[in-house]
């Protein structure tokens, strides 16, 4: 019997539900995916959950359509939350072990991750996942297996990502309401690493930007492991803020101005008319025409600035300038025009748009990048939770 | 751009000193003059009539009520004028009925539409009698409220010790035009440092009363004298609330030589350079200025809260101020506020949710 897993994203801008199978030769395949855009969520967090709650319940159903119509029939009973945010939260962790006869035995390797792991949160987060970043042995860092070698003291280092509790069990409650079940929430921009980087990008150093509508992730790798990650409260919403108020535009003509015409650089390029139009206009104000140059200036200024942020972040933890594989950007607002010419200008990297490596699916997809974290999550779950399939928990589940 | 503001008289005394300011400025204003009075119609030039059921034309006879019934009843009839207006100087003479009653309705329907408002209004002198000094004491605050920047100008300040009835009513003409005009000629004749429309309108959103002064000069060391004036100008020294944003602008022909905006500009800094607000533009305009320099200070203190650069001050207010703060910038009037419901994105003490290019002082040309 195949196992399907389904995965659930709160975005601001978008919610999005997909389902997930796993094939003969052990890849995902998302079977369906459907999208519907987001009421009721505010730089990631719920903020009215009535809202959430019709999201969800529209999410499901139109999943339901789409499978019907791909003639089969799946009645979902749970799903895994992706989550992204502010309010998730990144922190070095580290476990240290004595070594007692020189060389290192498993026994004080479990001595390390134990220590590791007794870390105490404060109320009201829950832990989301830990990511091992490797071992060190008196100082010496970088060592994947330590076992056998020589030292004195080892430390083993991992990245600690956790959230609002509060915020997860929102997510629940909207969920619960349409009876699904939502399982262990998994961290946005970590899933969309998985689906987009190589082992190389991994090695030589990458950042991997999700550009979402209400915040922007951020996850940063070298010499194999995850270094940081972590998310800042600006995303194209902002953009749309900003545009909105320099024009004195509604938000849905920013909206549209921004997808339509907005350029990441403020130069407008040959051939790039002066003049944008306006897209519909309050009857007292004549037909408008905005200056692209302007239009381009608001935006770029928004984008550099945050661009920026993250630069400084990077250059904090002396990263900068060692990401050799480059940024690589995923989201619905990776395809603003010109945004990889912008980021290679801020963060001095090479850039490509992120594109799901490893699952199937997505050949007909025009946006691929923005089924990143959702591919991802899917990855993931296979991968470890390969036993049971939502029909074993759902025969569990007796309504 | 310059038919994006618009100059409104409201009320006989208004409508005239409004004339002046356009006369001042060779008639390139976009102009409207408003009234109860169907006479004031007859000088020329767009005109809406306010009650013209109520009162047949006949004006409201001294009562604010009356002026302002009659302003509720006609304001539709402004919106033919406003086709495409961002920025609506309002011009008044406070003490009367039209003046006093129907700014306020006219400041209100503005405000409703999205457009900046600056109010000029001009109190009675003190000869005119009780009644009238108390009608124009009680709408000063509440006109000030509902403009974005607003302007008391005392008719026994602004003849300046002349005893001839007309010179005086002249010299008022003109001291209310120096300031009126500035706008105007901020936007169209541009000098070395310019001034976009946008940033003025930013500017004025929350400027609050204003007062401002204007000093003119000739021939030689002109900037020292004009230095010397302002530096000593009572006028800018009194302060009541907290003062918080100058506009200066540097008028002159074309001989305005780049060290006199140097100097200017570095004398005027130290005295308002601290504020958190300074803004400075040149004019270039030889047919009026030609071989004269003429500085306009403007000084706002605002009651409300205001930008400051985007920075809170105190950690503990930190939160409700920069949430505050976004709000206000948010109150166009459109569907804003998107980020109303949500905790404000803070930086080093920047609120994020603010635009950047406001924080940063672009300027846009739009």
């Amino acid at each position: 019997m195949s196992s399907l897993n389904a995965v659930l994203e709160l975005g601001t801008s978008n919610t999005v539900l997909a389902i997930g199978e796993m094939q003969q030769d052990g890849r995902v395949k998302i079977i369906t995916h459907c999208r519907i855009p987001s009421v009721g969520v505010r730089k990631s967090k719920i903020i009215n959950l009535e809202q959430v709650k019709k999201s969800i319940g529209s999410v499901l159903r139109e999943s339901e359509k789409l499978q019907l119509k791909a003639g089969s029939k799946i009645t979902l009973g749970n799903a895994f939350l992706i989550m992204s945010g502010t309010h998730v939260r990144t922190s070095p962790l580290v476990g240290t072990a004595t070594i007692a006869r020189q060389k290192v035995t498993d026994a004080e390797i479990t001595e390390a991750q134990r220590s590791l792991r007794s870390f105490g949160l404060p109320p009201g987060r829950e832990v989301i996942d830990i990511y091992e970043q490797g071992y060190d042995l008196d100082g010496i860092g970088g060592i994947d297996d330590p076992k056998g070698m020589s030292g004195s003291v080892l430390k083993v280092h991992a990245l600690l990502v956790d959230a609002d509790a509060d915020r997860i069990n929102d997510a629940r409650s909207a969920a619960d309401s349409e009876n699904l079940e939502l399982r262990d929430p998994l961290f946005s921009v970590m899933c969309a690493a998985d689906a987009v980087l190589e082992e190389r990008d991994r090695i030589d150093g990458s950042i991997v930007i999700d550009c979402g509508g209400g915040t922007t992730g951020y996850a940063v790798f070298l010499n194999g492991q995850v270094v940081t990650a972590g998310t800042i409260g600006v995303g194209g919403d902002h953009i749309t803020n900003d545009i909105a108020y320099a024009f004195q535009t509604t938000q849905s003509q920013a909206e549209a101005l921004k997808i339509e015409e907005a350029s990441a650089l403020p130069t407008v390029m040959q051939g790039a008319s002066a003049r944008v139009k306006m897209p519909g206009d309050s009857p007292l104000v004549e037909s408008r025409t905005i200056s692209r140059k302007a239009l381009n200036t608001v935006t770029n200024a928004r984008l550099r600035e945050l661009l920026t942020i993250l630069r400084e972040k990077l250059s904090d933890l002396d990263l900068l300038h060692r990401l050799h594989a480059g940024a690589i950007l995923v989201g619905g607002g990776a395809k603003m025009r010109d945004l990889p010419q912008l980021v290679t200008q801020t963060l001095g990297t090479v850039t490509r748009i992120g594109v799901p490596l490893y699952v199937d699916g997505l050949e007909n997809e025009p946006d691929p990048e923005r089924l990143a974290a959702v591919a991802g999550a899917l990855m993931y779950v296979q991968r470890n939770y390969e036993e049971k399939s939502i029909f074993d928990f759902f025969k569990g589940i007796f309504k | 751009m310059s038919s994006s503001i618009i100059l409104i008289g409201v009320g006989g005394a208004g409508c005239q000193i409004s004339r002046g300011v356009n006369r001042a400025y060779g008639y390139g204003l976009r102009f409207l003059s408003v009234d109860t009075d169907a006479l004031t119609g007859n000088a020329g030039g767009d005109f809406a009539l306010l009650g013209g059921d109520r009162l047949s034309g006949r004006g409201a006879g001294g009562d604010l009520v009356i002026g302002k019934m009659a302003a509720e009843d006609s304001i539709s009839q402004l919106d033919e004028h406003l086709k495409g207006v961002r920025m609506a100087v309002v011009v008044t003479g406070l003490g009367g009925g039209t003046g006093s009653g129907a700014s306020l309705i006219i400041l209100k329907h503005l405000e409703e539409l999205g457009i900046t408002t600056v109010i000029f209004a001009t109190t009675p002198f003190s000869f005119e009698g009780d009644e009238r000094l108390r009608n124009a004491r009680s709408m000063q605050s509440i006109l000030e409220e509902n403009a974005n920047a607003s302007f008391f100008l005392p008719l026994d300040k602004l003849i300046q010790g002349e005893t001839n009835m007309d010179r005086a009513l002249a010299r008022a003409v003109d001291t209310v035009a120096s300031g009126v005009t500035l706008f105007w000629r901020l936007l169209e004749k541009p000098g070395y440092i310019k001034f976009d429309a946008e940033r003025l309108r930013r500017i004025l959103n929350n400027a609050g009363r204003g007062r401002f002064v204007t000093v003119t000069s000739a021939g030689e060391n002109r900037v020292e004298k004009i230095i010397d004036e302002i530096k000593n100008s009572p006028l800018l020294s009194i302060s009541t609330g907290q003062l918080r944003n100058v506009v200066i602008g540097i008028m002159a022909g074309e001989d305005l030589k780049l060290s006199e905006i140097g100097r200017l500009s570095e004398a005027l800094r130290e005295d308002f350079g601290a504020l958190p607000s300074y803004e400075l533009a040149t004019v270039n305009d030889e047919d009026t200025f030609s071989g004269r320099l003429s500085v306009v200070t403007m000084l706002f203190e605002s009651q409300k809260e205001t930008i400051e650069n985007g920075k809170s001050t105190t950690k503990s207010s930190r939160r409700s101020r920069a949430s505050n703060k976004g709000k206000e910038l948010l109150g166009w009037g459109t569907d804003f506020g998107r980020f109303v419901n949500s905790e404000p994105t803070i930086h080093d003490g920047d609120n994020l949710d603010i635009p950047t290019f406001i924080r940063q002082n672009i300027s846009l040309e739009i």
